[in-house]
C-alpha cells in the first residue's frame, strides 16, 4: 500500500487513479462539510465532486509544506463560496427542514445538534472555522491557511464562534431542564 | 477537551454522510478526463530600483520646502496688510469692568522647567533649521 506522500507524486505525475485514491480518506469527511454549506444533498455532490476536480487539475501547485487535507479543505470553501451566490442564499433562507441536507443527515438525538444551530447564528467563515478545529481538529495555523486569513483573525473569530455557541448550547440545555 | 468542544465533535459524528458508489464513479470518469496543469501564480510587479525611492524622497522632501516657503511668505505679506488697530477709545475702557484677581505665580516643579525648557530649545532648533533649509 503506498504512503500519501508516494499517491501525491503520482497523482502530479497524472496518474489519476492514484489521485482517486489519495482523497478515498477525505471524500466523506469532505461531503459532510460540504452538506452544511449547500441548499441540497445534489448540490453538495455536485460541490465534492468540483472540488476534487479542481484539486486533481491544480495538485501540481500543491505545496508539501501544507497539510494535504487543509490544501483539500481550502479548494472545498471556495468552491461552497461560488455556490453560495445571492441567488441560492436567497433559496436557501426558503428551505425547508424535510429538503435541508444537513437535518437529513442528522441521526436522532435527544437534543438538536449544535452545527445546526452553528449555521444559524455564525457566518460562513466562521463556521468554516469553527468545522475545522472541532469536526476536523485542525490546527488554528492550518484553519488561518485554509480560510486564507491571518492567525490572530482566525483565533479571534474562534473565540467569538466558541462564545456564541456556548450561550446557545447553555440556552438548549436550561430549556430541557424547564420542560423537564 | 471541554464540554463544548465535546459537544461539537460528538454532533460532527451524528451527521451520516457518505459518498455513494454513483458518485464514487462519477468522480472517477470526470478525474479521468482532466489533466494536472500548473496553477498560474499572480504575477508580482518587479521590484523599483533604489534610485526610485531616492528620487521619491528628494522631491518629497522639496515639495515640503516650497509648501513651507509658500506658507510663510503668504504669513508675512498678510501681516504687512493687516490694518493697524486704532487706539481704543477711553469710553470703551472706562466701561470694561475690571475684576480684581487674586492670582499666585504658579511655581513650576524642577522637572517641569527642564521639560519646558528643552521643548523651547528643540522648536528653537527646528525653527533654525526650516529657515536654513529654505533659504532665510
Amino acid at each position: 500500500m503506498r504512503t500519501e506522500t508516494q499517491l501525491i507524486a503520482a497523482a502530479q505525475a497524472g496518474s489519476a487513479d492514484a489521485f482517486a485514491d489519495l482523497v478515498q480518506l477525505y471524500r466523506d469527511r469532505l461531503l459532510r462539510f460540504l452538506l452544511t454549506r449547500c441548499a441540497s444533498y445534489a448540490d453538495a455532490e455536485d460541490a465534492l465532486q468540483d472540488t476534487l476536480i479542481n484539486a486533481y487539475r491544480y495538485i501540481r501547485s500543491y505545496d508539501s509544506r501544507w497539510r494535504f487535507s487543509t490544501w483539500l479543505y481550502r479548494i472545498a470553501i471556495r468552491n461552497a463560496g461560488k455556490l453560495r451566490t445571492p441567488e441560492v442564499v436567497e433559496l436557501g433562507d426558503l428551505r425547508d427542514e424535510e429538503n435541508d441536507p444537513l437535518l437529513q443527515c442528522i441521526s436522532d438525538s435527544e437534543t438538536e445538534n449544535l452545527w445546526v444551530s452553528a449555521r444559524r447564528l455564525l457566518n460562513d467563515e466562521v463556521f468554516a472555522a469553527m468545522w475545522l478545529r472541532y469536526a476536523e481538529d485542525l490546527s488554528v495555523n492550518d484553519i488561518s491557511t485554509a480560510l486564507d486569513r491571518s492567525v490572530s483573525w482566525t483565533k479571534v473569530n474562534l473565540m467569538r464562534g466558541r462564545k456564541t455557541l456556548d450561550a446557545a448550547m447553555n440556552e438548549t440545555e436550561n430549556q430541557s431542564e424547564a420542560y423537564g | 477537551m471541554d464540554k463544548l468542544a465535546k459537544r461539537l465533535r460528538e454532533d460532527a459524528g451524528h451527521i451520516e454522510a457518505k459518498v455513494s458508489d454513483e458518485l464514487d464513479h462519477r468522480i472517477r470518469a470526470s478525474l479521468q478526463g482532466v489533466t494536472p496543469v500548473v496553477e498560474p501564480q499572480a504575477s508580482k510587479p518587479p521590484a523599483r530600483p533604489a534610485s526610485f525611492w531616492l528620487a521619491s524622497s528628494l522631491t518629497g522632501i522639496a515639495a515640503a520646502a516650497a509648501v513651507i516657503a509658500i506658507i510663510n511668505s503668504q504669513q508675512v505679506s498678510l501681516q504687512q496688510q493687516a490694518p493697524v488697530p486704532q487706539a481704543t477709545p477711553a469710553n470703551i475702557l472706562a466701561a470694561v469692568p475690571t475684576i480684581d484677581l487674586k492670582t499666585e505665580t504658579a511655581v513650576m516643579t524642577s522637572p517641569l522647567q527642564q521639560e519646558l525648557d528643552a521643548l523651547q530649545a528643540d522648536i528653537k532648533k527646528a525653527e533654525k533649521l526650516v529657515r536654513e533649509e529654505i533659504g532665510l
